[in-house]
């Protein structure tokens, strides 16, 4: 395949729109409250194994599923913030990293979700509406690639969620999860029950993965549990760091940047093996999570004033 | 809940303790703060004084004795539950929020603003902007009062030290508080805008009938703007009166002497 | 430890119970060493040092890889020992040093630690391939105690591993470095104040948690008999919960949390399925972080 072939990038795209969304929540709980939530892949999995649960073993319509998946998780949000939510922030952290592992633990082990074998076959009715989708796209002249429908359909989903954040960090609420990360104790001593605005972040970035599991759930057509592992969670901050932490436009910019990255690799003419060049991925991911870490922490699109404010 | 009568006072320390390993850092305080007074509470360093702040304001609870405010007992309660009940207070060390604009310091102070509560937020966006809207009215306006109004969209990080004593009393008044406490409200500032901070406390105090307490090192201050004075020492309270008559006390004397000769 | 031995002993039968005891003894060694070296690093600088199982696995992979090369067993576990050592020395030198003078956020640290972590095991993939990899040592020779038996390789996993566990314990109560990486641990500007040299001890706390943690890789190889490079992410979070029960920043803590998690681990396959048998790890983990999070004999503040 060459390089500028549309149907690969147009994969990408999707891949890239997926981790967009992930990464949104992420967002909301590390640059706007302060939250260092590592278990955003654990709510993802929650999220898509309901749906996937709901429709094969449930036999409930993929649309009816999707809500009721985003409320179990935002429920696994709120329930895995009240204990932890207390715990300083490297705590918490590793908190939610075992919360994550436990969850996929489980779904790995599990029989009523397909064990490692995985759960199939809940796309029937979202191939319906691609091929529609399909065939209006066909009709206004974009080709007939059969990935399309996902990537438009990813990226609107996006853009709305982006939205959604963007109006809410704007509002009193928003307000209020800012002077949490700014300050807490001062924050609770204007009246702000802090506990109850970190929860509800949690939550929000909990909706936000389940969502974000949805597409991936469509996207590979089965479920299985290892595709929700800790080094996903890593990926979405890579995204999030590329793109700066106050900035939800930025993770977009973030997200193409990581997978062009990533994916571009592929086109390189290097005498490596399919497997050292995945693994070349991986290191590449690392070595921007460090060095943009180390030089610059505010992200690639962050602002430094605001950043330097702070300390 | 009756409303107090208006004679009866504010806030009402009964026998407080607080422990930190060994240290009995507040050993038995006892005192009143009268509504609608300015009370000046006095002492060397290590009387514990902070610490009986802390306890007021729901950071930390006592080990024994109780605080009540307008009556009800408040030890135990968390930081923004005694807030929300009317009680607020400033720092020794500013806790402005560097990282966010004057304006938006001031507004998050607001009160029962419904646009700060999600499920509202997302029902009824409209109200929530008229709220909003009222907010940042009132906002611009208290700044006003203490001249700060051409500050409103700089960022807190960038005042200078007085300045952002004033902007953290604003922001405490925004929250509509009937009791004030203010920790070291003149330390590190000028005084001219020192001056202006009392007179700010003044009128408030004349104009809406709220009660201030605060803690100053600043003797100056104490005599001449305080209605009532009482004074700690070794994490109890050794006197309370007129500022006349402490001035003259002699326990006081001792116990700020005391700490000069034992150092 | 022992009450609960008696009563698993009662429930399911002494030979059972043994049998996973001498099972579990034999992943305490490596569970142990691990969590130390991920204590002191914490203990010291305040570091959550998520790339530490990636040093397990380094570590491991290069002795595997003078094993194969020629080398004598032991030697080649030596060399393995050193590299690590020498690894995680030059990433304070290279990353952490850096950091701590530039007075990074907890958020730089856990990102850095994350991107290191995936560095460190991917080149190792990238050079050595993601199959699984048998250790070729002498899997099958097994040992009789009385009713319970042990294959030889364990059993000498399990006597190095203990014996290291006192070595270390002993080392940190008696030698100088010792007392000076406790020191350091304790009250960091104390320490400094008193005259110990801080950058130095540093340095050779990480060459010690590098060593330990390379040690404890080449054991789990051994008792398990077969790698991949993911490994050390796997146990990761068990050498967590060693270190977190044990009370993160007390190195004899993490010493008796490798020895518990070993046993516990074991232990619960008396009652479950064994393929749950890291789920007690995190288990653990998360039950101590919630009602006891400063571990055992942990005295750090753990709340906000």
């Amino acid at each position: 395949m060459s390089f500028l072939h549309p149907d690969f990038w147009i994969g990408v795209g999707v891949i890239a729109g997926i981790y967009g969304i992930f990464a949104l929540g992420l967002q909301i709980n590390v640059g706007f409250t302060g939250l260092l939530n590592f278990g955003q892949a654990g709510f993802m999995s929650i999220g898509a194994y309901t749906m996937g649960m709901l429709v094969v073993n449930g036999g409930w319509s993929l649309w009816a599923a999707m809500p009721v998946a985003i409320v179990a998780a935002i429920i696994a949000g709120l329930l895995v913030g009240l204990p932890s939510l207390r715990l300083r922030s490297d705590y918490f952290a590793i908190a939610t990293i075992a919360f994550a592992e436990i969850v996929r633990y489980t779904f790995q082990n599990a029989a009523f979700a397909g064990g490692n074998q995985g759960i199939i076959g809940y796309d029937e009715e979202w191939r319906r509406f691609a091929a529609w989708l399909s065939g209006r796209f066909a009709a206004l002249g974009l080709g007939d690639n059969s990935q399309l429908p996902l990537f438009f359909a990813v990226w609107v989903v996006f853009a709305g969620c982006l939205i959604a954040l963007l109006l809410l960090q704007r509002s009193p609420w928003g307000r209020v999860l800012k002077a949490i990360r700014e300050d807490e104790e001062a924050a609770a001593a204007l009246g702000k029950n802090v506990l109850a605005y970190k929860l509800q972040s949690l939550g929000v970035a909990a909706a936000l993965a389940a969502i974000a599991g949805f597409f991936l759930a469509l996207n590979v057509t089965y479920l299985y549990p290892g595709e929700f592992d800790p080094t996903f969670t890593f990926f979405g901050y890579a995204v999030l760091i590329l793109g700066g932490f106050a900035s939800y436009g930025g993770i977009a910019l973030g997200t193409i940047l990581l997978w062009t990255l990533i994916e571009g690799l592929r086109f390189v003419d290097l005498p490596l093996s399919s497997g050292q060049l995945g693994s070349l991925r991986f290191v590449l991911v690392g070595l921007v999570l460090v060095l943009l870490s180390m030089l610059r922490p505010e992200g690639l699109l962050g602002r430094r004033a605001e950043m330097q404010q702070r300390r | 809940m009756t409303e107090p009568a208006p004679q009866e006072p504010i806030l009402v320390i009964e026998d407080l303790h607080k422990n930190f390993g060994g240290v009995h850092a507040v050993a038995g305080a006892s005192f009143v703060v009268e509504r609608g007074s300015i009370t000046a509470l006095i002492g060397p360093n290590g009387a514990g004084k902070t610490t009986l702040f802390d306890l007021v304001t729901g950071f930390g609870a006592p080990d024994r004795g109780a605080v009540l405010f307008e009556g009800r007992d408040i030890s135990g309660l968390p930081p923004h539950r005694i807030a929300r009940l009317g009680l607020v207070r400033t720092f020794q060390l500013t806790r402005v929020f560097a990282a966010m604009t004057v304006l938006e310091n001031m507004m998050l102070a607001g009160p029962r603003q419904p646009g700060e509560v999600l499920i509202r937020l997302m029902v009824s966006a409209r109200s929530a902007r008229h709220a909003e809207e009222a907010n940042r009215e009132r906002a611009l306006a208290l700044l006003g009062a203490f001249n700060l109004e051409s500050k409103a969209a700089d960022y807190a990080g960038t005042l200078s030290g007085g300045q952002r004593k004033l902007l953290e009393l604003a922001r405490a008044l925004m929250v509509e508080p009937r009791l004030v406490l203010l920790d070291e409200p003149m330390a590190g500032v000028n005084r001219v805008l020192g001056q202006r901070l009392l007179d700010d406390v003044d009128q408030r105090r004349r104009e809406d009938g709220t009660t201030f307490l605060f803690v100053e090192h600043d003797m100056d201050v104490v005599m001449t703007r305080a209605d009532r004075v009482i004074v700690m020492a070794e994490g109890a309270v050794i006197a309370e009166g007129p500022p006349d008559a402490i001035r003259a006390d002699q326990r006081v004397i001792d116990a700020y002497l005391g700490k000069a000769r034992s150092r | 430890m022992v009450a609960v031995a008696i009563l698993l002993a009662v429930l399911r039968g002494p030979v059972e119970t043994g049998q996973a005891t001498l099972t579990g003894l034999v992943a305490a060694g490596y569970f142990a060493l691990g969590a130390v070296g991920l204590t002191l690093v914490f203990g010291i600088l305040r570091l959550v040092n998520f790339a530490h199982g990636d040093l397990l696995t380094v570590g491991t992979y290069v002795a595997l890889g003078m094993a194969a090369a020629g080398l004598p067993f032991w030697a080649a576990a030596v060399v393995g020992i050193a590299a690590t050592a020498v690894v995680a020395t030059s990433l304070d030198y290279v990353v952490w040093g850096p950091m701590r003078r530039a007075g990074a956020s907890t958020l730089q640290t856990f990102l850095t630690a994350i991107g290191l972590a995936l560095v460190l095991r991917y080149t190792v993939q990238f050079f050595a391939g993601s199959q699984v990899r048998r250790v070729g040592l002498d899997v099958v020779s097994a040992v009789n105690i009385g009713p319970w038996h042990l294959g030889t390789l364990q059993l000498v996993v399990m006597l190095v591993g203990l014996a290291t566990i006192t070595l270390v314990g002993l080392g940190l109560r008696f030698t100088i470095l010792g007392k000076q990486m406790r020191a350091l641990a304790d009250n960091m500007a104390l320490a400094e104040a008193s005259g110990i040299d801080t950058l130095r001890t540093i340095r050779i706390t990480w060459a010690v948690a590098g060593g330990l943690a390379a040690l404890a890789g080449i054991l789990y190889a051994s008792a398990i008999g077969s790698i991949n490079p993911n490994f050390g992410v796997t146990i990761l979070l068990s050498l967590f919960a060693a270190a977190v029960l044990g009370g993160i920043g007390n190195a004899y803590g993490a010493l008796a949390g490798g020895i518990v998690i070993g046993l516990a681990q074991e232990w619960s396959t008396l009652f479950f399925n064994p393929r749950w048998k890291p789920a007690v790890g995190f288990a653990i983990l998360i039950l101590t972080l919630l009602f006891l999070p400063r571990g055992i004999f942990g005295r750090k503040r753990a709340r906000t």
